[in-house]
């Protein structure tokens, strides 16, 4: 069982909330659902929708076909007709236009009847939800009242958890016990700040906004080196604006994690659309030869794991970690059963001021820290840099999953992807002849990929960018080039029947 | 206890007013750590880029030596990191008045307890005497053979503008000057900001030599009084009065005072 339901409507009018609603009662009643959040950059009008997508089995992507259209005004009729099925329902929110402001949880109430929810369900979510619940539960019932059900829904075991890729990053950071979040807002990262500012006094931590993301990095690397777990975030243009930290933490060394979520460019491009068009820079921003890693997690399981990795590692190598997502993966609603593995607990045991002699510099130093312009100490600290980077590449190959292999594992035909494009990928594969090769670590890159490469007759590249940014990183570091490729770049993420289709007609 | 002093060759100018302020600093310190008042582990520094800077290496302190302009925000980090750590920013009017300079104007908005001692010899010298923002009109250097076209930027204002809670200048040839507001501004419980009057003497050594201008004022806390003050030097004309001393001082919540996660940890 698998339904597409897309929710449109003017922005302010309340399409997350219908979403919501629905969304939690689904889960709780046992279904997975993914949901795709499709907005401008304005705050009231204009366009957005939402693809909630409802399956009996775990899913982590949309189609583009809907089972259902719920239309909060007649724009979204206009503009998703087309996607509408054959037999499809359409739900108008013009019936319910005396419910005013309440014209959501009526959509809400309407949709939960169509797919055959008991009122109960509902009447319990909105009563979670409200605090005065009377007159919202009476817009649901009207709603609820005025549909036929179609679909019939069962009530099913599984009690899966809805988690965006934001949420993710946070509960990450939170079990690693960060200390401080200092960033300045950019979509799509802005999310990751606001969920950790909500309870940071619960939490003991601080969400510090500052002027821009050049103070925001040069404040993490301040703070890090004054012993706190720091982490910072951004979008790529903040990103390039925090390069030269980057190069910064290099010399350094301060531990260093930055939370890198795309979108679109260049320049200021889709602001709240998603590209996997920023690995190119997260690999190489920063003037000067200096370590990294790169994570790049493909739901936010994977995202709460990567972004502990990434804090631990960052103060174990005294490195810079860089967690890279998008606004796809960042803003989704995925749900899940799966548990985050545990994460590797560390304390700061390094020398700290207040209670040490510490010098950090941006200069290349000698023992003692001081600038240094001798010839054989620029050499020497060079090669301890290569060498640590050796150390760290050892390290994450012994301890850390960084690829996965999904679908038909014996198949001769294998996609490579990564990121937020995974979700896509997994649910495209499902019936088709192919495995699937899941790039979690980015920098360093797992000696696998190329013995995976060479096993298979068919290899085919899949992302959201127009160069095949991690094409190229494996041509690179592997001597491969994969001709075939799948890539998307108009700020969409792949829905996954069109991706099937694709992948079908090449395999 | 540890010696100020470092083994790193000093590499400033023979006669370079930097000396003097290296030594005012180690003063100033050497008295806070005697006192048993603090550690020299308690200080933390950050240098930006520069002849200033320099001062890095031979301070036996902890610290980061930044990048170009950074080393306000890099020290805010450091505050937001650990609030009891005592830190000391060295910037140029370079560092903090070009590249830095919206970090410059934040940093009296947060109102961290630190201090930013700046370097002001309106050039860039260890570039070869580009000019700043406080460099005068008509300052011809190698990048600016037509001399510089504008008027120069005033920062005491700026700081008043900014709700700056202690604003100071002194003289680089003044050492005791120097060591009094350097113990000022790290008792004074905010963000405390110096401007220390330089000559350099290689580049733009038409803005040297102006002891006969500087006159020592009392401590100042009325904000009427301090825009006088800081309209008395326009870091232009030869003519006009430079009053040295704390040309601003009030009392307002400092960061750490104000995020309820940092003041808990204040000992």
């Amino acid at each position: 069982m698998k339904l597409n339901i897309i929710i449109g409507g003017k922005a302010g009018q309340g399409i997350n909330k219908v979403t919501e609603i629905v969304a939690n009662i689904l889960n709780k009643y046992g279904y997975f659902t993914f949901n795709y959040r499709d907005y401008q950059s304005l705050i009231q009008g204009g366009h957005n929708f939402n693809t909630l997508c409802i399956a009996d089995f775990q899913i982590e992507s949309h189609n583009a076909k809907a089972d259902i259209l719920v239309a909060l005004d007649g724009r979204t009729i206009k503009t998703h007709k087309q996607a509408l099925k054959k037999n499809g329902t359409i739900i108008l929110g013009d019936q319910f236009k005396n419910e005013k402001r309440n014209l959501n949880i009526a959509l809400a109430g309407a949709l939960a009847k169509t797919l055959g929810i008991p009122l109960q369900e509902l009447e319990t979510e909105i009563k979670s939800q409200f605090k005065k619940s009377a007159k919202a539960i009476l817009s649901a019932k009207k709603g609820y009242e005025s549909q036929k059900t179609i679909y019939k829904l069962k009530k099913l075991k599984d009690s899966p958890l809805i988690l965006s890729g934001s949420k993710a990053v946070a509960i990450g950071a939170k079990n690693s016990g960060l200390d401080l979040y200092i960033a300045y807002p950019m979509t799509p990262a802005t999310n990751v700040m606001n969920e950790l500012a909500k309870n940071q006094i619960k939490n003991n931590l601080i969400v510090f906004q500052c002027e821009n993301e050049i103070a925001a990095a040069n404040m993490a690397l301040g703070a890090s080196f004054a012993g706190a777990k720091t982490m910072t975030g951004t979008s790529g243009g903040g990103f390039d604006l925090m390069g030269e930290a980057l190069s910064l933490q290099g010399i350094s060394e301060i531990p260093l994690t930055i939370y890198l979520a795309s979108r679109p460019g260049p320049g200021t491009g889709v602001p709240t659309y998603t590209a996997q068009s920023d690995l190119d820079i997260a690999l190489r921003a920063g003037h000067g030869e200096f370590p990294r890693i790169v994570i790049a997690p493909g739901n936010p399981i994977e995202t709460i794991e990567k972004t502990s990795e990434a804090l631990f590692l960052a103060e174990k190598f005294r490195t810079l970690s860089i967690i890279l997502s998008d606004k796809h993966l960042a803003e989704s609603e995925f749900s899940s059963i799966s548990k985050p593995a545990k994460t590797p607990a560390f304390k700061i045991t390094r020398p700290i001021p207040g209670e040490d002699l510490v010098k950090n510099s941006s200069y290349e130093t000698d023992k003692f820290g001081n600038s240094t312009e001798s010839y054989t100490l620029t050499e020497t600290n060079t090669n301890a840099r290569m060498k640590k980077y050796n150390d760290m590449k050892k390290y994450i190959r012994k301890n850390f999953e960084m690829i996965k292999i999904h679908g038909n594992k014996k198949s001769k035909n294998l996609i490579v992807g990564w990121g937020s494009s995974s979700g896509a990928i997994k649910d495209a594969i499902k019936d088709l002849d192919t495995k699937f090769l899941q790039v979690l670590y980015c920098k360093p890159l797992s000696l696998q990929i190329k013995k995976e490469i060479e096993k298979a007759d068919n290899v085919i590249l899949v992302e959201c960018n127009v160069t095949g940014q991690l094409g190229r990183l494996i041509r690179e570091k592997t001597g491969i080039k994969i001709e075939n490729r799948l890539l998307k770049y108009n700020g969409r993420p792949f829905h996954s029947n069109e991706l099937k289709n694709l992948i079908e007609g090449m395999i | 206890m540890k010696n100020l002093s470092t083994q790193a060759e000093n590499t400033w100018c023979p006669g370079c007013p930097n000396h003097m302020i290296l030594e005012s600093v180690k003063q100033t310190l050497t008295k806070l750590i005697e006192s048993g008042k603090h550690k020299q582990t308690d200080f933390a520094i950050t240098t930006d880029i520069g002849c200033h800077a320099k001062i890095f290496d031979y301070l036996n302190l902890s610290g980061i030596y930044c990048l170009h302009g950074r080393a306000i925000p890099t020290a805010i980090g450091m505050k937001l990191g650990n609030p009891n750590l005592k830190v000391l920013t060295f910037a140029g009017d370079g560092a903090a008045y070009a590249e830095g300079i919206s970090h410059f104007i934040h940093a009296f908005k947060y109102n961290a307890d630190m201090t930013l001692i700046l370097h002001d010899n309106q050039s860039f010298s260890l570039t070869t005497g580009q000019p700043t923002p406080t460099s005068q009109q008509g300052y011809i250097s190698k990048s600016a053979p037509l001399g510089v076209f504008d008027k120069p930027m005033n920062p005491i204002k700026l700081a008043l503008a900014s709700n700056a809670t202690f604003i100071a200048r002194t003289n680089a040839r003044d050492i005791p000057h120097m060591v009094e507001i350097f113990t000022k501004a790290i008792a004074h419980k905010g963000f405390s900001f110096i401007e220390i009057i330089q000559d350099c003497l290689v580049f733009n050594i038409n803005a040297n030599n102006k002891d006969k201008q500087m006159y020592k004022i009392k401590d100042n806390t009325n904000k009427q009084t301090a825009e006088k003050l800081a309209n008395e030097f326009d870091y232009n004309s030869k003519s006009g009065k430079i009053p040295l001393g704390i040309i601003y001082q009030s009392k307002e919540p400092t960061l750490e005072e104000k995020w309820p996660q940092l003041k808990t940890k204040l000992k």
